[in-house]
């Protein structure tokens, strides 16, 4: 039990891999299933333990760990948790569960291979959010791609061959260069310290110049901004989106794209703030017309899972104006602001995740998404009517649920970094209102014409044990936002304070006595 | 000038026996070939790999690990050379063994055949392990003219003859420019030797003869290694040739002249960095832009896999670029660790051809994977992770590989080359992927008719250790491997100064 302590992170971080390697073994599907949902669910108790356990008083890092690599490089395995990377701990550990148990029901040939990839799947998300190394985090970055390059192109829709290699080209391109911005970084890290490392908690000391940050910010925000995905770099996602079984994009959009807003708030923001605040207009402007052009695009969707796709790209526009409202001449990122973004990256992990179901619900029923083959659907399954208004209201933000706090929270920060923006902004909250109530009407109300409508059947005791976490979790994040909050405000606070001078330090964990130690410089390497 | 004979001393006998025992092998092979009682495939399997396996033997406790001239530089003992003798052999005992289990079983295992192949060993060991141009010169052609052979002799068919014949003109040609180069360089400085050439340079930087010498010297190796724009012949006998002297060709063939490469310029030709390094630069853009984007339209899988290593010769020569820069001695390292990853990746890609190819379809095309993963998944595994490895994904050995050679050019501040490189990476995953693709996403049009793997222990044995090399060397070796890799790396960057 010790052990497993003072490990949690790593055995967090591989036990759905291990899933994975197992579900591969079982002789039949039946088994697999089983074990892929005991993986899920080891991983989400012991993502609970961490949040029982986590002091939120601390900015600090917490329950470190930190074995050796490559000792002549300074690369190791470091893994560490804040408040910035807990809650969206927390929404892998809860949807992967929720998204296996919609899949309970599938019944294919390769169903194996898909169980085992998701659970790589799950690996690679939770090891990119954990990992303080910069190697490691862009080895899970990257092997995250494959199991979804997968998941897309083999279960799939009919394009799903162009979607899936459109998404992965794209991604990999934004990571390249990231990957060469990273080792010029630790190279600079070199030169100025004489030690080599590539733990993040070095790199952050490292102050490259000025022209040099805007290369190498230009790099990270490259492929940051490929996989939010931000204006005008939003292709792939729906394709990506319209071609993935159900399962691929409910973690799609539930976890997978919060990966680049939050890569902006760990990595190109704390580490290349001169730049930050270069091309922080920059980036609004490219945000702004994201939320903007998402929810004119989505208004104008005959299909419902695009629209939601699209309603995507809208939404992760507010949270990436919401990491980049700078304060006080640049001096600080807006504390409400960044509050709000950090929020409303869970809330739309739950309510656009919730929202991908629904609309797989129906898909399974009718073979179509189209809304003309739709309406008046509340009359015969009023439980499935519900559901889709509780996750609607809260995409679009209505008191009370989730999406109403994040979404206030970035609009005054955002107001009061940059008037424009935050009125603009706003303008997307309203056209929010509209093409979502849209959906709704053309699905759930208006006359049940179509006969094939008329004998669907409602939400399944299964449908309902997925869908009700999310409806729930999404009130809950409305009425209580300090029971998540309080977890981590002190890293939001450090950060949007200090982030033109970032430090982080580890205060439980190997990593601790480590600090001690790096007095004796390491001069060998390359 | 002062001339003596050079003793053959003892010592000297040693540290050649990996050669010495390869040339008499080869003898023993020939003279099989001629007494036919004694020329079974058995005595010629026991010969050939005994020799092999003898030869790695003394090149791992025979041969000096540390830089030990022997007869005035023409041979050269030393971590370098070292790295070099065993990487060629362990490929040449493993194309050996694959060769057991294909069609071409009975071809291969020939008197003149197992001779030949010995040769060119030999001359490839002779060549990574000199330091004076003119042995080095005699290994190349060696190796050489055992492979111009091999590719059309081994197994006579019209396409192979016709890609014999392009690699041996224009191989010959190469093979004078290089020489041609060496003499320049020669006439410059009086000297045969990279020791007192580097010594003799500084005064003559400017001089048109080496200059000139530089700029043959890179066309002829630039030929070997296959980098555009002297790669033409690569595609043409990469198709033509049996499968197994391909992956045979692909491999070995990069070891040996990086090595050298990395010994003329980084050591030899030190002084004149501006002079080669602007040639190479050239030489590496044009590979990793051009290989990559004819690899995308290819539709036989060894064309493709031929223009992909041009793009991976265009990477490694990057390094190569490194080595006159800040970075110090690290590129050494970075490209003795990218040539075994690459090896792993080549050799596993190609026994998985060699496994589902049979004697009417020696040929595969990327449409003859069309739905592989139906009928064969663990082969389509395998060859998934490999492509995945070749385009640099982690955790894969490919992956590690490029992040040394970035780290590498990134020390010695050679942005373009990296900006290059990353583009040519860009493109080469989508070709990779059109692999993968095929197999896990199209339908099954025309399903190859491959060896059962229990029939074949040595080639599903041989996949295996790759695929397993592969994912090591991109988690738990790659600390190891380039410790391993420091005191080769050192001789490069300090040897001659």
């Amino acid at each position: 039990m010790e052990f497993l302590n003072s490990h949690i992170l790593s055995f967090l971080t591989f036990v759905p891999l291990v899933a994975a390697a197992v579900v591969l073994a079982t002789p039949n599907l039946a088994l697999a299933r089983w074990v892929s949902m005991g993986g899920a669910i080891v991983a989400f108790l012991a993502s609970l333990h961490l949040w029982a356990n986590f002091d939120g008083k601390t900015a600090g890092l917490q329950f470190t760990e930190s074995y050796e690599w490559i000792p002549q490089f300074g690369i190791k395995f470091i893994m560490g948790l804040d408040g910035l990377s807990l809650l969206l701990v927390m929404l892998t550990t809860i949807l992967t569960p929720l998204i296996l148990l919609s899949l309970w029901n599938v019944d294919e040939k390769r169903q194996k291979a898909f169980l085992a990839l998701f659970m790589s799947l799950e690996c690679g998300m939770l090891g990119s959010l954990l990992a303080f190394d910069m190697v490691f985090f862009y080895l899970f970055w990257e092997a995250m791609l494959i199991p979804m390059y997968f998941i897309i192109g083999i279960w799939g829709g009919k394009n799903r061959v162009y979607a899936t290699t459109k998404f992965i080209i794209y991604t990999v391109v934004g990571s390249l260069f990231m990957l060469v911005a990273a080792i010029a970084l630790y190279i600079l890290h070199y030169q100025q310290t004489g030690q080599w490392s590539t733990s993040l908690l070095d790199l952050y000391r490292t102050q490259p110049l000025y022209e040099t940050q805007l290369w190498l910010f230009a790099a990270f925000a490259l492929a940051f901004a490929i996989k939010v995905p931000m204006f005008p770099f939003h292709t792939w996602l729906p394709d990506a989106h319209t071609e993935a079984p159900t399962a691929g994009s409910v973690i799609l959009a539930g976890v997978l794209l919060k990966l680049g807003t939050y890569g902006f708030l760990r990595f190109a923001i704390p580490l290349f703030p001169q730049a930050v605040a270069t091309f922080a207009p920059f980036l609004m402007t490219l945000g702004v017309i994201g939320i903007i052009y998402g929810a004119l695009t989505a208004w104008m969707q005959k299909d419902a899972k695009k629209m939601v796709a699209y309603s995507s790209v809208s939404h992760l526009g507010f949270v990436v104006i919401g990491c980049l409202a700078l304060v006080g001449g640049g001096a600080a990122i807006s504390t409400e602001a960044l509050t709000g973004a950090v929020y409303q990256m869970i809330n739309h992990g739950v309510s656009t995740g919730a929202l991908f179901f629904l609309v797989g619900v129906i898909y399974e029923r009718r073979h179509t998404r189209m809304l003309a083959d739709f309406g008046g659907i509340a009359k015969v399954m009023p439980w499935f009517a519900t559901m889709l208004i509780i996750a609607t209201l809260s995409s679009v933000g209505l008191p009370g649920t989730g999406g109403f706090v994040g979404e206030f929270l970035i609009l005054l920060g955002t107001f009061q970094s940059s008037p424009l923006a935050g009125a603009l902004a706003s303008l997307g909250v309203l056209l929010g209102a509209i093409y979502m109530l849209t959906l709704c009407r053309k699905i759930l109300f208006g006359p049940l014409d179509k006969d094939e409508n008329k004998v669907l059947k409602d939400l399944s005791p299964r449908e309902f044990a997925y869908l009700v976490p999310l409806a729930v979790l999404a009130i809950v994040m409305g009425v209580f936002p300090n029971y998540f909050l309080d977890k981590s405000r002190a890293s939001i606070e450090h950060l949007a304070k200090n982030y033109r001078n970032y430090r982080i330090v580890a205060v439980s964990g190997d990593l601790v006595p480590e600090v001690k130690r790096t007095a004796a410089v390491q001069k060998d390497g390359p | 000038m002062n001339f003596s004979f050079p003793t053959l001393t003892r010592e000297f006998y040693l540290a050649a026996l990996p050669v010495l025992i390869l040339c008499f092998g080869s003898i023993v092979a020939m003279l099989q070939a001629v007494f036919k009682s004694v020329g079974g495939v058995g005595s010629i399997t026991v010969v050939m790999l005994g020799s092999l396996v003898a030869a790695l033997a003394a090149s791992i406790f025979l041969m000096p690990g540390v830089e030990t001239f022997y007869l005035e530089g023409a041979y050269l003992a030393g971590a370098l050379s070292q790295f070099g003798q065993i990487s060629i052999l362990v490929i040449s005992i493993v194309v050996c063994l694959l060769f057991r289990e294909t069609f071409l079983s009975k071809a291969f295992y020939r008197g003149e055949i197992a001779a030949l192949f010995m040769m060119v060993v030999a001359g490839m060991l002779v060549m990574v392990s000199s330091e004076d141009l003119i042995t080095l010169f005699v290994g190349l052609e060696l190796s050489s003219i055992g492979l111009y052979a091999l590719v059309g002799y081994l197994h006579p068919t019209r396409r192979s003859q016709e890609g014999a014949i392009k690699y041996f003109v224009l191989g010959s040609f190469a093979a004078a420019l290089l020489l041609f180069g060496f003499g320049l360089l020669y006439a410059a400085t009086g000297s045969m030797r990279m020791s007192t050439i580097v010594e003799a340079l500084p005064k003559l930087a400017d001089h048109h003869w080496v200059r000139l010498g530089i700029v043959f010297s890179l066309a002829g190796l630039g030929f070997k290694l296959a980098l555009a724009p002297f790669h033409l012949w690569a595609p043409d006998t990469y198709e033509a040739a049996p499968t197994g002297i391909t992956a045979f060709m692909a491999t070995t063939v990069k070891v040996m002249i990086l090595i050298v490469t990395m010994r003329l310029f980084a050591s030899g030709l030190a002084p004149v960095y501006d002079a080669w390094a602007t040639g190479l630069t050239f030489l590496a853009m044009v590979s990793m832009i051009l290989g990559n984007i004819m690899a995308m339209v290819q539709s036989s899988l060894k064309r493709m896999l031929a223009y992909s290593s041009i793009a991976h010769s265009g990477y490694m020569a990057i390094a190569v670029c490194a080595l006159g820069g800040q970075a110090g001695a690290f590129p050494v390292a970075a490209i003795m660790y990218y040539l075994i990853a690459y090896s792993v990746i080549t050799l596993g890609a190609f026994a998985i051809l060699m496994w589902l190819e049979s004697e009417g379809n020696d040929n595969l095309l990327l449409d003859d994977l069309a739905g592989l993963a139906k009928t064969h998944p663990w082969a389509s595994f395998g060859m998934t992770v490999l492509m995945f490895s070749f385009a640099g994904m982690p955790p894969t050995a490919g992956f590690m590989g490029k992040f040394f050679v970035f780290n590498a050019a990134l020390s010695s501040q050679l942005y373009g080359l990296v900006l290059i490189g990353v583009i040519g990476s860009s493109i080469s995953l989508f070709y990779y992927l059109r692999v993968i693709v095929k197999m896990y996403m199209s339908e099954p049009v025309k399903v190859a008719a491959p060896l059962s793997p229990l029939r074949s222990p040595i080639i599903t044995g041989v996949i295996v250790v790759a695929l397993a090399l592969t994912i090591l060397l991109g988690t738990v070796l790659p600390g190891p491997v380039m410790k391993s890799m420091g005191k080769a790396s050192s001789e490069v960057a300090t040897g001659h100064h």
